[in-house]
């Protein structure tokens, strides 16, 4: 139940963030692009105020509306602006109710200007063709007739007059017969003049027709009321209503007023007037109104006599008028009215935009508080993350930002795509050539254009946050994937045989080779057919292409899987050699650390038949199995082998420690009983003797029994030990003071060559006194008489050695183990010794971590016996 | 009136040769063959000191000297054949006095004996307060004042330079004293192949201080280090 509600909160505090984050982005996004330009973020009384005479689009639209009035007024023709409006499909473009016939006679009227233009230039260039006809002489100063100058000259013209005919002649007038501008040859001013003369009537009376369909369109639309005249007359005007005296009296429903006297324009709007000239200057990038009268944009001559006042509707309302011989309805240009529909929607999008800002940025308060609820849930989705192939991972996130992108693309209704933008930006490389000027240039705008893509942003954010998440998570995340498995599948990095790596290496080229001939091979294919499958068609050209890629697939396929059962072979051979070495130095347990996921197993020997069966099972997988397995049998042999030498070594011990005390029990007796005959005053001399025979044997027999004790117990490891850091100098020294009175009283006199400063070693200090007492005493007894022990000890970096070498009274057999137990010198065995010494010495020395050695040379016998020698 | 000492061991004779010994010694001996019938001559009889094998039939020797512990205070010494330091231990720690391993030396049996009776009749309480001046390490005692140095409470004949390295010993129990130090303190001359003449010395004293000069029990040799005297 707790966990339950834990996960819960868990997931609702994700979902708190996720849902906070993806808001306030969404909705900045929004915001950002809704924000109408000349409305101050901070302004939010104006902003919320859905005016829509506050817009842009309503100040160009008027002053576009006053400069047509003001070129009918002066022209007898509107500017070629005021053919847009708006409508219920676009935000801004073509009227459908003025198209057709508005739209052809602005292009006329266009056209018509342009030709006089052409025509004009036509004209200039022909006659000065004329004049450098006549009065260039192709001469040049210094004689020579420059043949060339003159063909290109030629050519030039007659292309210039070729295209002058066929212009003329093809495109402009279609009252006159072309036949009339016969005037190739005979080609004269006054032709020319008749030319632009037609082009002007032509002019002319399109200007009266476009005048007229203009006002056919705007005069039933009321929600922009006009009146225009000039020197006193009115020319135009849609309403009775508007006064257009300079009172400023708005008629009712209108709350805005324009009046343009002539001289300044004058705006009324809610009753206030406005400021409309500012410091009296226009500048393009402001607020200013695009009117004449400022002293930078004066007013013309012509306009001073022209009188115009417009006023505009408080809420615009859309006019239809019932069309008479179509019998359709006909819209009126209702500018107006759309502007403020399209005002008033973005307005409703900007209000919940800012909703859906404010409650994103409430969530995220709210996130602020399930911090570690959120952080687990971080954890939690890395740990799903960290499941996931690094390759679907990236396809993912492309497709996320390919998606959002596309999503943005397909809201063609924003009338701005990112695609105009990157473009753009690509034309401009194009043409410049420097990417990097133009990523400067162009790159903000590109950066701002995806701000304006809300699903993008969103998608973006969660892009980064989950790959950073990842990232932090999961520690070395190419490992998973296709690539990290295929490069994990061909490593050699584990293995340790040689071979094996050479194997692996090997493996690699080939499967290397094999893979690049088949994508080769593809290639080959597909430039073959591409080249010369012309005539085949491209279905069938499409199914061999096809036939080539899967046969490649299949190779490539191949290819891994072979090299990886290869790979296999090796590592499996490294993994035997690995078994081979280990068992070689002597670890037969099998517990040894298993590379490929072998299970430690346990060396019950009890029930080594399920084992067998158990590791059977688990070769299978095996290339070498078989060989696995006989090697595992060898190393169970060994295993059971060990531990049963082992066990009797054990079983020794405690039989030895058994008949010790077995032993020990009559031995008390006897030494009890020998003592008290020892003290005996009256017995005869021959008893004495033998008395004196019997308490030394017994004695020895005390020392022996100890002895063979002391000695299994070393040997098989139960020997309990004091190790301590002590210095080796003093041990032979104290050593050699304990034996004084025995050394004093042997025929052999003793060399000791030891260093003042201490060598400090690891070591019992009791044993290691039992050692050198043994090899003293040895040394004491074997030696020649008359002949010298040396002690020495000696020292490098790491090692101590002591030394200690003496000349045997007898012949050495080299062939003899002295430190086996119960070997001696001789083998009369009389010497009284208990044949222990040196096995004693040996399994001391080796108890206490020192190594033991026996050298001799002739009748020289050596001890070496060396420590590793520990900091002081 | 002699003083009465009980052994007991499933090996009759060795029981016969203890009594002998001790016997020789002045003692009386009072002869018991398992722990249920060294337990019966407790409770009948005034005993001052107990010898006990561990390895009896009925009850053992360690189980025995528990059921002594529980109403005696009198000093027992376990006899064995086990003599490895591990079964010393385990003796020690239920309440045995001493331990002697078997095949055993009668003299030191014998010493042994003596000084844990002396301990026990002459100085009484061995955990009894030091005196200023004295200095008590089981059964050594050592009066500073006199420089005098007491086995079992009798005092022990000392050469001077013994004396010296007694009293450094004594005072500094359980530390260990290197041999060049022992000289340069003793002798109060640089040390100079002092391993021997400090060896000697310790030697000297050890027999006449340690029932086992063998096996030393407080004059020890710190093997590659130095010389200490052990606490008791």
């Amino acid at each position: 139940m707790d966990t339950k509600w834990k996960s819960i909160k868990r997931a609702l505090s994700f979902l708190i963030f996720f849902l906070g984050v993806s808001l306030t982005l969404w909705n900045l996004s929004g915001l950002l692009r809704r924000m109408p330009e000349r409305i101050s973020a901070w302004k939010s009384g104006e902003l919320l105020a859905n005016d829509y005479q506050q817009s842009w689009e309503f100040q160009n639209h008027i002053t576009n509306r006053l400069e047509s009035f003001l070129s009918i007024a002066v022209n007898g023709c509107p500017s070629g602006w005021d053919y847009y409006g708006w409508d219920d499909y676009y935000d801004y473009g073509w009227n459908t109710a003025t198209t057709d016939s508005m739209a052809d006679s602005a292009v006329v009227l266009q056209e018509a200007q342009a030709m006089e233009d052409t025509i004009a230039s036509y004209a200039d260039i022909l006659a000065a063709g004329e004049d450098y006809w006549e009065n260039t002489d192709f001469w040049e100063s210094n004689g020579v007739y420059d043949y060339e100058d003159y063909e290109e000259f030629l050519e030039e013209y007659e292309i210039l007059i070729e295209d002058y005919q066929r212009y003329v002649t093809g495109r402009s007038v279609t009252e006159s017969a072309p036949g009339d501008w016969s005037w190739t040859d005979d080609w004269s001013w006054e032709s020319r003049q008749e030319l632009t003369e037609k082009q002007r009537e032509l002019r002319d009376q399109q200007m009266e027709r476009m005048t007229r369909m203009y006002f056919a369109d705007i005069e039933q639309d009321r929600n922009l009321l006009y009146s225009i005249s000039s020197d006193g007359k009115l020319l135009y005007t849609n309403s009775e209503l508007l006064v257009a005296d300079g009172s400023m009296q708005a008629p009712e429903g209108y709350n805005f007023l324009l009046y343009f006297d002539g001289e300044k324009v004058r705006i009324m709007k809610d009753g206030q007037e406005l400021d409309v000239y500012g410091d009296g200057y226009y500048r393009d990038e402001g607020r200013d109104w695009y009117v004449p009268g400022y002293r930078n944009f004066p007013v013309s001559d012509d306009m001073k006599k022209v009188v115009i006042c417009m006023a505009a509707a408080k809420e615009p309302v859309l006019y239809t008028t019932g069309i008479d011989q179509s019998g359709g309805y006909r819209r009126q240009n209702n500018a107006l009215y759309w502007m403020q529909y399209y005002n008033t929607r973005s307005w409703k999008l900007l209000r919940w935009n800012l909703t859906g800002f404010a409650a994103g940025l409430a969530l995220l308060f709210f996130s602020c508080f399930c911090r570690k609820g959120r952080l687990e849930a971080i954890e939690r989705i890395a740990v799903f993350q960290g499941k996931i192939w690094v390759e679907c991972k990236l396809l993912i996130l492309a497709l996320l930002l390919a998606g959002g992108v596309s999503g943005y693309l397909g809201d063609g209704c924003y009338g701005y795509n990112v695609w105009y933008e990157f473009s753009y930006a690509y034309d401009v490389v194009c043409e410049t050539g420097g990417a990097a000027e133009a990523l400067g240039e162009y790159g903000g705008a590109i950066l701002t254009s995806l701000l304006y893509m809300p699903l993008f942003l969103v998608l973006l954010f969660w892009a980064v946050y989950l790959t950073v998440n990842d990232l932090r998570h999961n520690k070395r995340i190419w490992r998973k994937g296709l690539i990290a498995k295929v490069c994990h599948a061909y490593s050699a990095r584990e293995l340790k045989l040689p071979l094996a790596r050479r194997m692996v290496h090997r493996n690699v080229i080939l499967s290397g080779v094999i893979a690049a001939s088949g994508v080769w091979m593809l290639f080959v294919a597909v430039t073959f057919v591409h080249e010369y499958g012309g005539r085949w068609g491209s279905r069938k050209i499409g199914v061999i292409i096809l036939w080539c890629l899967l046969i490649t697939v299949c190779i490539l396929a191949v290819a891994y899987l072979m090299g990886k059962k290869n790979v296999g072979v090796a590592r499996d051979v490294d993994e035997l050699s690995d078994r081979i070495r280990e068992i070689c130095n002597g670890n037969y347990s099998g517990n040894y650390g298993c590379s490929t996921g072998l299970q430690a197993e346990g060396t019950a020997a009890g029930d080594s038949h399920a084992e067998t069966g158990d590791r059977e099972r688990r070769f299978v997988g095996h290339e070498l199995g078989d060989t696995m397995a006989q090697l595992e049998n060898i190393r169970q042999g060994m295993a059971s082998a060990v531990d049963e030498q082992m066990k009797s070594e054990r079983m020794k011990v405690e039989l030895i420690a058994n008949v010790s005390h077995d032993i020990k029990t009559p031995l008390t007796s006897i030494i009890s009983y020998v003592q008290f005959l020892k003290e005996e005053k009256d017995l005869p001399e021959h008893v004495q003797d033998y008395v004196k025979i019997l308490d030394e044997k017994s004695q020895r027999l005390k020392n022996m029994v100890q002895d063979v004790f002391a000695v299994s117990k070393a040997a098989s490891g139960e020997l309990p030990m004091n190790m301590e850091k002590l210095d080796f100098g003093k041990l032979l020294r104290q050593t050699m003071a304990d034996m004084d009175e025995e050394i004093q009283n042997s025929s052999v006199s003793f060399r000791a060559e030891l260093p003042e400063e201490p060598v400090m070693i690891m070591a019992d200090g009791q044993r290691m006194y039992r050692v050198f007492q043994n090899l003293f005493q040895n040394a004491l007894k074997y030696s020649l008489a008359g002949s010298r022990v040396y002690v020495t000890l000696k020292t490098d970096a790491t090692l101590a050695v002591a030394s200690v070498k003496n000349t045997s009274h007898m012949e050495l057999d080299e062939d003899k183990n002295f430190t086996e137990r119960f070997v001696r010198g001789d083998k009369s065995r009389t010497d009284g010794g208990s044949g222990l010494g040196l096995s004693i010495a040996q399994s001391f020395t080796e108890a206490c971590g020192g190594q033991f050695g026996i050298e001799f040379n002739a009748d020289l016998f050596i001890v070496n016996i060396s420590f590793g020698i520990v900091e002081g | 009136m002699s003083e009465c000492i009980l052994v007991v061991d499933d090996d009759r004779e060795i029981v016969r040769a203890i009594s002998i010994l001790l016997e020789g010694e002045g003692y009386e001996v009072l002869k018991a063959y398992d722990g249920i019938q060294a337990l019966d001559i407790l409770a009948s009889r005034q005993v001052r000191l107990v010898l006990i094998d561990v390895m009896m039939p009925k009850l053992d020797g360690l189980s025995a000297l528990m059921r002594i512990r529980e109403k005696q205070n009198i000093p027992v010494i376990v006899l064995s054949a086990k003599s490895e330091e591990t079964d010393k231990v385990l003796g020690l720690s239920m309440g045995a006095d001493d331990y002697v391993s078997k095949p055993y030396n009668p003299q030191e049996l014998a010493a042994r004996v003596k000084s844990q009776l002396r301990r026990y009749t002459c100085l009484g309480d061995v955990n009894a307060g030091n005196r200023i001046g004295e200095i008590r390490n089981g059964r050594l005692l050592y009066r500073t004042d006199e420089k005098v140095l007491y086995a079992d409470g009798e005092p022990i004949r000392l050469t001077a330079k013994e004396t010296g390295i007694m009293d450094l010993l004594m005072r500094n129990p359980g530390r260990i004293f290197p041999a060049e130090e022992i000289y340069r303190r003793v002798w109060e001359e640089d040390a100079f192949a002092s391993e021997n003449t400090v060896m000697v010395h310790i030697r000297r004293i050890r027999e006449k201080l340690e029932l086992n000069p063998k096996e030393p029990e407080y004059l020890k040799v710190v093997w590659g280090i130095g010389y200490k005297m052990e606490k008791h």
